[in-house]
This record gives structure tokens, sequence and C-alpha cells, in this order.
């Protein structure tokens, strides 16, 4: 599901394919806010403005961590 | 305000503000790369509070305003109380969709902040069938470090300084050390280049221009069909332009480039002329 949100933000990239998605050009800062409203959408989560950095969106993995933390259920 | 020693004050002063913030809102997207540059070329300056951050950056003459606010009022009341608005000239940029961006508008505005320029930002993604232009001989290659101080006047004799972030000479070292500035030249002569940043699959077209005397030469298309062929593993090509600039919007839209829909609004104080 995450892999398919970020699909509708930026089709031109794969994003199962890259562990590192601010290295590799595929998400800038406005991404990251279309991304958070996305995610906070579809899970009814509000993700904090704390957790709002790079870190916390390089690969699935540390976006899926994030959800968690801000209590989707996966 | 207090010069900025480190980047862990900033984005410190940051996270205090977000720690706090109902509305956050903010035109301050620092890459820590960008940043490290400005604070050791001294140029960076912040005022911080428990809900609000101002970052001042010095460009020759005048001054970026940058800031993180818990919420719009704040914002407003924070603005009002910067005593260096006053007496500097400063512009502030507002990125993000039309909508977002008039509302912060307003908010500066309200700091005696008056609209300056609008820029839009257009894309296009994959490679387009961009041909060869064949520019009478003259070939397009990376600028070296010699070409530095060339590129510098003629982007400042061909941009406007306020509006445009022009780099500093130290910037276009850099870029040039990273093989980011394209030129063309002609018996010699700097006739024309092109300045982009490439960030893995992405790459942001900053400046593309021919001096005057050169334009019937097609050495802009070879530029950018040089930019096109240099980059051939970015999926994504972005740029900002400013609006109304019909001329341009057509090149760009010629190569594949369309809105997608994130505006940039520059707005100026008084001490600034329109």
């Amino acid at each position: 599901m995450i892999a398919e949100i970020l699909k509708e933000i930026r089709p031109e990239f794969d994003f199962t394919a890259s562990s590192d998605f601010i290295a590799d050009g595929m998400l800038d800062s406005f991404d990251m806010m279309t991304l958070v409203s996305a995610l906070d959408k579809q899970y009814g989560v509000s993700i904090d403005g704390t957790d709002i950095v790079p870190e916390n969106f390089k690969n699935l993995q540390t976006i899926e961590t994030l959800l968690r933390k801000s209590g989707a259920r996966l | 305000m207090q010069r900025v020693d480190t980047v862990d004050q900033v984005f410190t002063a940051i996270q205090r503000v977000k720690s706090n913030a109902p509305a956050f809102c903010t035109n301050f997207f620092p890459w820590e790369r960008k940043l490290r540059g400005w604070i050791d070329h001294a140029e960076l300056f912040g005022e911080f509070r428990d809900e609000v951050a101002f970052f001042m950056r010095k460009d020759r003459d005048f001054w970026h305003l940058y800031f993180c606010a818990a919420g719009g009022e704040t914002l407003k009341r924070g603005i009002a109380l910067l005593t260096d608005l006053k007496k500097e000239p400063v512009v502030v940029d507002l990125i993000g969709n039309e909508s977002a961006s008039n509302e912060l508008a307003v908010l500066i505005e309200s700091g005696e902040f008056r609209p300056y320029r609008r820029f839009h930002r257009m894309a296009r993604t994959g490679l387009a069938h961009v041909q060869p232009s064949g520019a009478n001989g003259s070939p397009v290659v990376y600028a070296d470090r010699a070409d530095a101080p060339t590129i510098l006047n003629l982007l400042c004799h061909s941009f406007d300084r306020y509006a445009e972030q022009l780099p500093m000479l130290y910037e276009i070292e850099t870029a040039i050390d990273n093989r980011q500035v394209l030129v063309a030249k002609h018996e010699g002569t700097l006739a024309g280049l092109l300045f982009f940043e490439t960030q893995g699959f992405t790459s942001m077209l900053r400046y593309w221009l021919v001096s005057e005397r050169f334009r019937a030469f097609r050495f802009g298309s070879a530029l950018m069909y040089g930019y096109f062929t240099t980059q051939k593993t970015v999926r994504r090509f972005v740029l900002w332009v400013l609006t109304g600039n019909e001329n341009a919007i057509q090149k760009y839209q010629h190569y594949g480039y369309v809105a997608d829909g994130l505006v940039n609004l520059v707005l100026a104080n008084q001490i600034i002329r329109a």
C-alpha cells in the first residue's frame, strides 16, 4: 500500500528498487509533505510534525516504522 | 540576529518550534550540504524563540528570510518584531501549492512585504526524444574552474538577483567540480551555459542562457541536448520559470516540460524597489 501511494505521487520511479529515496532524488521536501497527507488519510493517523524528517522517509521500511509509531495498524 | 555556527543549531531550533506546533508553517527546507556551505561562509544568522525561528541568509547586498513557526498568528507576530526588516533589503520565498503559498503570503505581507515575482515549477519525466542541434561546430563541454568568474558575471547580468537565488562564486566552483555546469564556447568565448543540480534520479535545471550576441548560433538547443544526453540516468527533470515569461515557457514546453502545480512566490520588503 505504501508503495502504491508513493507511485501515485511519483509514478516515474520504482520505489521498491531503492533503499534511499532521498539520496536517489526520488522524493523532495514537497513530496514528503504530500506523502504525509496521503498517509494520514489512508491510515487514519496524524504523523507528528517532529517526525517529518528525511530519515523517516528514506525507504519503505522507515516509512512503515513511522506509521506504526504514529499508531497505524499495518 | 546571531550568527549560526553549526548545522545542529539549525535543526535544534526547527525541532523546538515543531514540538510546540499546532499548525507548523515554514519556508525553510534546508539540505544539510547547502546549510554547511552557508555556515562555512558565515552567511547564516538566526533568531530563535519557542514558537518561531527566523533565519536570515546574506546574499550579496541583501538577505533571504526563512521562518519556521508554530502557526500563522505566531509568524505574523514574530515578523512584526524583527527589527532587521526595517533597515535591510530582504526577500522571502514561499514555495508550495497555490493556495498554501497565498495563505502564507498574506501573513508575510502584513510585515510590510509586497509581491515581487512569481515562479512556477515545470517538470518532465523520462528521456525526451531530443534531436542534436548541430551548433555550428562549437562544442558543448563541461565548464572548468577558470570559467567560474565569467559564469558568475553572465548570471548576474542576465537574472534578477533578488528573485533567482543566484549562486556565489564558491557555489559555481563546486558545481563545476561536480560536473553540473555545461558551457558552449565560440572561438574561446563563453557563449552560453546550462547550470543544473542532479541528485539521484532527479535533476533541476537552474540556469540556461546564451549571451545575446550568440543567439543565432543555436547554442541554446545544443546546451539542452548536452544536458539531456549527459544525464542519462535521470528520470525526472524539474525547473522553475518566471510566470509570464512566455518565451522561456514555450521553449521548456518544447523540451517536454509541463507545469506541475508548485509555485514560488517571492516577496520583497519596502527597501527593495519594484
